[in-house]
């Protein structure tokens, strides 16, 4: 018993005196949770005696409390975040990240509908406002007028060279920036004066909305080589901004939270919030468990199995936002395999009139899902209803095979030339909603005389092998803007067209819509890509994934959108009643 | 003795270089690289910014190129800088280090105390009702899986009491020590509950196989209590392969608990070494498995010199 005593000090004494150790930097003071700690006997009753052994620390304590006790209570929005970032600087990391929508702004953000509005810009640039001119040699020059009376952070004033400055970094020699390639169109940046900036495009540039969604600081950044603001511990770790929020600090592991800018150039009357709190929990159940305790104001990042979840719980409400994330189903010609079987585009109709897509989207989504005819969402004012669309049909299937030349073999499968119709589908450790739909596609095919298999691999060696083409089918996603262009996925030379598939024609169609920046121009155009994928068949958009999200009903003015800008591009309007 | 620390130490340093040729290598060999995660948003990407990206990172020189180039600068303290926060290695690992501790400390010690009272009870009372309790027990804590395990103590004590929070270190805002203490309460006890579970089984299965051997006898022959019998020549005897056991346990108190750490939401190294996995982000990889690597040299250095403590047949010269 004695030891026992003995080591039960010193289990006290040591947990203490780490506990001591870590909550060195006092914070802000909460509304502290009521005392629940009585019921934690044993270890706690022990407590107070060990605890007046570390009285210096325990009296600096109380004081520093109460000098902020006056304050009135702080709105604060904790969001239950997924996986911590990995740099804050918008343009160079390697997530989609939310955190510094908050703090930078741009030219421009997506918002719940699709669209693309100003923030930093007056108004966005088109030929009816004038911002828009083409110029005799063919070039355009593109006039964006900024808004006047914006500060960074540190009070410097917000000016047409810091938009000019982030161009510079963004098309410098390395600036490893995601979507460097379509600034590469840009051929000057001017300044006309401090709050009108002029880009010179050698071609048009119809997605030109995509880019500038945030703008680096001139004064800060501009004596830094590319390189350097790369690895700019600085910048990455706390930005500096013009947005609703400042940085305030970001603790590895555990939460980013950033506080109201109080010199916000919308206004006096926002942020209406004081701090938001990005809380790092990677565990999609911690996540509910979270939300669930009330401990949370928003949740992001549910799996569509968690809805029905996050619905039951009380006081919150349950939102599921429509994404440009959209599942399909691909194959790759760049495989031998795949070249010998999928080279005909009557065996890849085939296989997608066999593929039940409502049946995914029902037992697979639990129905809360946007099926997906053409990459792009029905919310989009792009969308083209008038498709060639692949719905269920399993003769028509069996059918197209007939006419393909594949007969049913002995075993059930498909055989032509002496080679089965068998491949193997590429899916990815961890994405279970996918391997779910591969398994559903695999059975599905085979009732038609298909035969699928599986390989797993981690995603990192999921990614290389995907980069390559040398795969055969799998079932994929992309996570698009709200500009409908899809020329870098389907054009031959497209940077992200692993496939091999290739079709002139539709090149065509793409680049002039690339080109077209006027809506009028532009739709006919898009439609006509739409159309094109249909019938080319090159792959078989599943459906349009839902973001489940989860938000206090006290929380006022959120809007989710499904851009991949996400959620918190009004910010700044978010309030939270009492 | 004092010699023979020495010469363990210094017979470390070439066995820490062997680990790190093998650990750069098996890294190296896994398929896959950083640009990984360039590609992990869904977003249509550059892939010129991939050769760069590359290039930046010294990726497109041979491995063996790479290996000496971080070799010379680890030598010299200097492991590198992440891939993908471009913060130094040895920075993210220090800031990393008290959460683990904390929450690591505070399952083994609460586990001591626990599983080596609950092993010996075990063993002298064996067949008893409370030993076939402890052996369920130990049996169910073996079994159970972690994430589950902590699933369901969240909804207990979080979702439907209300008492604890459901994960995270602090309630940011609240600096108080009975805060920190709550958050502590959930992981630790799952962690704790994983250490118990198989240390009381070691502890146990010792003290029997001590119980019957000769010196036993003797001891009791000669009119010691069956109290000092036990305690004095029993458990001290019993305690030399728990003590390995526990000791390699105590190296990986330093790499946190990957599973118990992603389920609270813990700020540990082992969600650190996780996510570098995940990223393939070498330089960060290396730098926590060779803490981890000399953690086990050291910790099983100080096993070795513990037996001579608790047996004294065994001298080191």
């Amino acid at each position: 018993m004695k030891t026992k005593k003995i080591l039960l000090l010193v289990y006290v004494l040591t947990v203490l005196a780490m506990l001591v150790a870590a909550c060195a930097p006092a914070a802000t003071p909460a509304p502290t949770e009521p005392p629940a700690v009585e019921t934690e006997a044993p270890v706690v009753a022990t407590e107070p005696p060990a605890a007046e052994t570390e009285a210096p620390v325990e009296a600096t304590e109380p004081p520093a409390a109460e000098t902020e006790a006056p304050a009135p209570e702080k709105k604060v929005v904790q969001v239950a975040y997924s996986a911590e970032i990995d740099i804050l600087n918008a343009l160079t990391s390697q997530n989609l990240t939310d955190p510094e929508v908050t703090m930078v702004e741009g030219l421009i953000i997506s918002n719940d509908k699709n669209e693309y509005i100003p923030v930093l810009a007056k108004e966005i640039p088109t030929y009816e406002n004038g911002g828009i001119v083409k110029r005799d040699d063919g070039k355009i020059e593109m006039t964006w007028n900024l808004q006047q009376g914006v500060k960074w952070h540190d009070g410097e004033e917000f000016t047409a060279e810091d938009v000019c400055f982030t161009w510079k970094f963004i098309v410098s020699e390395g600036s490893e920036v995601y979507n460097r390639d379509e600034y590469l169109n840009i051929e000057d940046c001017q300044v006309v004066d401090p709050y009108t900036v002029k880009f010179v495009w050698t071609v048009p540039y119809a997605p030109y909305n995509t880019l500038f969604e945030a703008i680096l600081p001139e004064h800060v950044l501009g004596n830094l080589t590319t390189a350097e603001i790369l690895t700019y511990d600085p910048y990455n770790r706390s930005p500096l901004g013009t947005g609703p929020f400042k940085f305030a600090e970001w603790k590895s592991g555990e939460y980013i939270r950033v506080v109201k800018n109080p010199d916000y150039w919308r206004g006096p009357e926002y942020p209406k919030v004081d701090e938001v709190v990005f809380n790092f929990i990677p565990d999609n159940n911690t996540r509910l468990n979270a939300m669930k305790s009330g401990e949370y104001t928003v949740g992001i990042g549910f799996q569509p199995n968690q809805v029905k979840d996050l619905q039951a719980i009380e006081g919150y409400d349950a939102s599921l936002i429509d994404s440009n994330a959209f599942l399909h189903f691909g194959t790759s010609i760049l495989s031998e395999r795949g070249k010998k079987l999928f080279s005909d585009p009557k065996v890849r109709q085939a296989m997608y009139y066999a593929i039940d897509r409502e049946a995914i989207a029902r037992d697979l989504m639990e129905d809360t899902v946007t099926l997906a005819d053409t990459p792009i969402n029905p919310l989009s004012p792009y969308y083209n209803p008038d498709t060639l669309v692949y719905n269920f049909d399993p003769e028509k299937s069996k059918q197209l095979l007939d006419e393909a030349g594949w007969a049913p073999g002995p075993d059930g499968i498909r055989v032509k030339d002496g080679e089965r119709l068998s491949f193997t589908m590429l899916n990815r450790a961890g994405r279970n909603d996918r391997i779910a739909i591969a398994q559903v596609i695999q059975a599905q095919l085979k009732d038609v005389g298909i035969e699928v298999n599986m390989e797993t691999k981690e995603s990192a060696a999921w990614t290389e092998q995907w980069r390559s083409g040398d795969w055969e089918a799998m079932v994929g996603g992309w996570f698009l803007t709200a500009d409908p262009s899809v020329t870098n996925l389907y054009a031959c030379d497209g940077g992200n067209n692993m496939t091999g598939y290739c079709d002139p024609a539709l090149d065509e169609v793409m680049k002039a819509s690339d080109q077209a920046l006027d809506f009028k121009d532009r739709k006919p155009l898009i439609d006509q890509v739409q159309a094109l994928l249909a019938e080319t068949a090159f792959d078989l958009p599943l459906y349009f994934n839902v973001l489940p999200t989860s938000f206090s009903q006290k929380l006022q003015n959120f809007k989710g959108s499904g851009t991949n800008l996400g959620s918190f591009w009004n910010v700044y309007e978010w309030d939270l009643l009492p | 003795m004092g010699q023979y620390v020495i010469r363990r130490l210094i017979q470390m340093i070439p066995l820490m270089i062997g680990i790190s040729i093998i650990m750069f290598a098996l890294i190296q060999a896994a398929p896959g690289g950083p640009e990984a995660m360039f590609l992990e948003s869904g977003r249509f990407i550059d892939p010129t910014i991939i050769e760069s990206y590359r290039h930046r990172l010294g990726l497109d020189q041979p491995v063996y190129i790479q290996y000496f180039r971080w070799l010379g600068a680890a030598l010299t303290g200097d492991f590198g800088v992440s891939f993908s926060t471009s913060r130094s290695v040895s920075e993210m690992i220090l800031e990393r280090l008290p959460a683990t501790l904390e929450l690591m400390l505070t399952a083994f010690i609460f586990a001591t105390i626990i599983a080596i009272p609950l092993g010996i009870f075990s063993a002298v009372h064996q067949y008893s009702t409370l030993d076939y309790l402890g052996t369920s027990f130990s049996f169910l804590g073996i079994a159970m899986p972690v994430f589950w395990f902590g699933l369901i103590l969240q909804l207990i004590f979080c979702v439907k009491l209300g008492w604890l929070p459901t994960s995270g270190r602090v309630t940011v805002g609240d600096a108080s020590i009975i805060d920190q203490i709550e958050h502590l309460i959930l992981p630790a006890t799952v962690l704790s509950f994983l250490y118990i579970a198989g240390w009381s089984r070691y502890m146990r299965s010792s003290l029997l196989s001590v119980i019957r051997k000769e010196f036993m006898l003797t001891a009791r022959s000669k009119g010691l209590q069956e109290r000092d019998v036990i305690w004095i020549h029993g458990v001290k005897n019993a305690l030399i392969p728990v003590v390995s056991v526990m000791a390699l346990d105590l190296a990986g108190l330093f790499s946190g608990a990957v599973i118990t750490e992603t389920i609270f939401a813990w700020p540990g190294i082992g969600r650190l070494f996780i996510q570098s996995t995940y990223s393939r982000d070498y330089p960060l990889m290396m730098g926590i498995l060779m803490m981890g690597s000399f953690m086990v040299l050291f910790f099983n250095l100080i096993a070795d010199m513990v037996y001579a403590w608790l047996d004294p047949r065994i001298r080191y010269s």
